[in-house]
């Protein structure tokens, strides 16, 4: 294998590249926005106010519960502000209506006046968002056994245990964001390397540089290899800045009206930046090795743009990033088991969250699959530059 | 200049024997036998789909002959060492369009192993690209991204070059330069096959390989083959070969000298 060859292929990607600045603007800035975006959305919508309209049979759902309920929302430590509907209901239905039409989020039924068994406490809820009326009703649940508590005069502070949360990594008050945004390191540089890879290596076939390659004393693995290592340069500074984006924060003060801001996630980060960058390498390779196999399967652009319902989207829903492995059925875990990403998304999350390092077995099981994985794609890609020239 | 056989003394540059290429039942290159001499061009002519691109194909090494053999300065092809010593324009452009026409060139005299500054020097000016060596490829016109791919397939002065219609989208003044240069390179003993299906160009080879339904129906130089054809254009012989009058239909009886 000739080293002047096979670099002269990953200049010429990096070359044409330079002068593309939507892909540069797809691979470099594309994720950043989509992860700050993301990161808007979770840590934005985590400090909701909820409305809560109450009924108590034989008018009972007077100012003292709602006094009860105002003076417990207050104590709720960092969240959701609680605002309780002043004017209460007449009957259940009344509160199914308000419920129904939006003017209250939550409705609570309570207990009326009865001697022996338990009281039973009804919340409706308009069921149409079921993750949003879970986090409001685990809210609510503490607000009232609080408000009960207090009403019966048996305080929070002795009898109803109140709960400390600790976590071992992290802190107890880390965020979706914190458990997500790791991951998408991984998954950018797959989608967005695999992408890019398929349509360079398709205009090649299509537009007759393969042919006019081939016709030249390059082998197939200068080709390949010179490929790796052009879109790896590019993932390479990806990742370098997605990681920066993800873990750093640079605060900015203060400026006049401009209230003080910061750029970047700071997402706290246990384990070693080198690590991160070798498995999400290991998977760009990976990816980049599938996008010139694949691109043997489609005769145009758009029909690499169909493999991303069949290739990146499944691998988005069972590589872990949302839902862990173990809590899948069982056939769509094995399935996981099988793709590339979800040992980048564990290995991603054991040297960010945990702090692993070279030491920990999984790690060394994740870059052994992701290396395997690679080896595996980099010699299907040169099989398929191989049926093309036969 | 009439000589079918290559010189003799000297061996042929490019050989074929009794090649074959089929795709399913359909036999694009049907036994052909060649031998092209040193210092020669030779014109591959044939309407579309006769097998020209198959053929040259074949005796690159770019697909696997379903028979026969091809050889290139004696060596069997596919052989990656012949490889550095042929030049090959595809028919298709066959240049990076998001690349300059300085960076296309040097791309690919770096994978033929030539790198001198002064080659691509000489081949930009042969095709008169010198002065756009910093445009992209994407902004040139339609007959300059033609000139910067036979730029691409001469920057290494290859002793054998395979031109697959050259001149397709290039202006006359421009298409008279090019032969001009084809016959310096032949002059200097470059071999050459240049395929087309235009017969204008016929004439300015030394000799004519018609080619139809994957056969080489006739050879010999132009007034050769006019005078077996017993016409007055290449255009009439070529259909007399194929045993069609000059309408294009089959001639009763007849059957094309061989």
């Amino acid at each position: 294998m000739s080293g002047t060859r096979t670099l002269a292929v990953a200049r010429r990607i990096l070359a044409g590249l330079r002068r593309d600045h939507r892909a540069l603007g797809l691979v470099l800035v594309a994720p950043i926005v989509i992860t700050l975006l993301l990161a808007w959305v979770i840590r934005g919508s985590e400090v909701a106010s909820i409305n809560v309209g109450l009924y108590a049979p034989n008018g009972q759902a007077d100012q003292v519960h709602v006094g009860f309920l105002r003076a417990a929302a207050a104590e709720v430590p960092g969240g959701v502000d609680v605002t309780i509907e002043a004017a209460t209901a007449n009957d259940l239905d009344e509160l199914r209506t308000w419920v129904g039409e939006g003017r209250v989020d939550v409705g609570v039924g309570l207990p009326g006046v009865q001697f022996g068994g338990a009281p039973t406490v009804t919340v409706i809820t308009a069921g149409t968002d079921p993750a949003t009326e879970s986090g409001a009703l685990a809210a609510l649940q503490a607000l009232v056994s609080r408000a009960l508590g207090a009403a019966t005069g048996v305080g929070p502070n002795t009898n109803i245990p109140t709960f400390r949360h600790e976590t071992v990594f992290l802190s107890a008050d880390a965020d979706s964001l914190d458990i997500l945004a790791p991951v998408f390191l991984g998954y950018f540089a797959y989608f967005f390397v695999f992408i890019l890879t398929g349509i360079s290596f398709l205009r090649e076939r299509v537009g007759g540089t393969l042919e006019r390659l081939l016709a030249t004393p390059v082998t197939r693995a200068e080709i390949v290899v010179g490929y790796g290592i052009g879109f790896s340069v590019l993932a390479t500074v990806q990742v370098i800045l997605l990681t920066a984006f993800v873990l750093g924060r640079i605060a900015v003060p203060e400026i006049g009206p401009i209230g003080e801001w910061g750029i970047g996630l700071g997402v706290a980060s246990a384990g070693s930046p080198l690590i991160v960058l070798a498995l999400v390498l290991l998977l760009a390779i990976g990816a980049v090795n599938l996008g010139i196999f694949l691109s043997t399967f489609a005769r145009s652009e758009f029909q690499i743009i169909q493999f991303i319902p069949i290739v990146i989207i499944p691998q988005g829903l069972l590589a872990g990033i949302f839902w862990p492995i173990d809590r899948l059925p069982e056939i769509l875990a094995a399935i996981a088991r099988v793709l590339p990403l979800t040992y980048a998304v564990d290995g991603l999350r054991g040297v960010i969250l945990r702090g692993e390092d070279l030491a920990a077995s999984t790690i060394q099981l994740d870059l052994a699959v992701l290396t395997a994985v690679a080896a595996v794609f980099v010699v299907l890609a040169s099989v398929t530059i191989k049926r093309e020239v036969a | 200049m009439d000589g079918v056989a290559p010189t003799p003394g000297t061996s042929p540059v490019v050989v074929a024997t009794g090649l074959v290429k089929s795709f399913g039942p359909i036999r694009a290159v049907d036994g052909i036998d060649l031998a092209l001499a040193a210092g020669r061009i030779y014109g591959l002519l044939g309407p579309n789909g006769s097998g020209k691109t198959t053929l040259i194909r074949l005796l690159i090494g770019l697909t696997r002959a379903s028979g026969g053999e091809a050889r290139i300065l004696g060596t069997p092809m596919p052989s990656r060492t012949a490889l550095g010593r042929i030049g090959y324009m595809p028919q298709s452009e066959s240049i990076y369009p998001e690349l300059s026409v300085g960076e296309n060139l040097a791309f690919f005299a770096t994978l033929q192993g030539a790198q001198s500054a002064d080659a691509l020097d000489r081949v930009l000016d042969l095709v008169e690209l010198a002065e756009r060596r910093n445009t992209p490829a994407t902004h040139l016109s339609g007959g300059m991204r033609r000139r910067l791919s036979l730029a691409c397939t001469l920057v290494h002065e290859p002793p054998v070059l395979f031109l697959d219609e050259p001149t397709v989208g290039v202006d006359p003044a421009l298409r008279v330069q090019f032969w001009a240069h084809f016959r310096r390179l032949a002059a200097a003993g470059t071999t050459i096959l240049v395929a087309s299906h235009v017969m204008d160009e016929a004439d300015r080879c030394d000799e004519l390989l018609f080619v139809r339904s994957g056969k080489v129906i006739a050879q010999g130089t132009g007034a050769s083959l006019r005078a077996q054809a017993g016409t007055t254009d290449l255009e009439s012989a070529f259909l007399r070969f194929s045993g069609l009058d000059d309408e294009g239909r089959p001639i009763d009886g007849a059957k094309g000298p061989t």
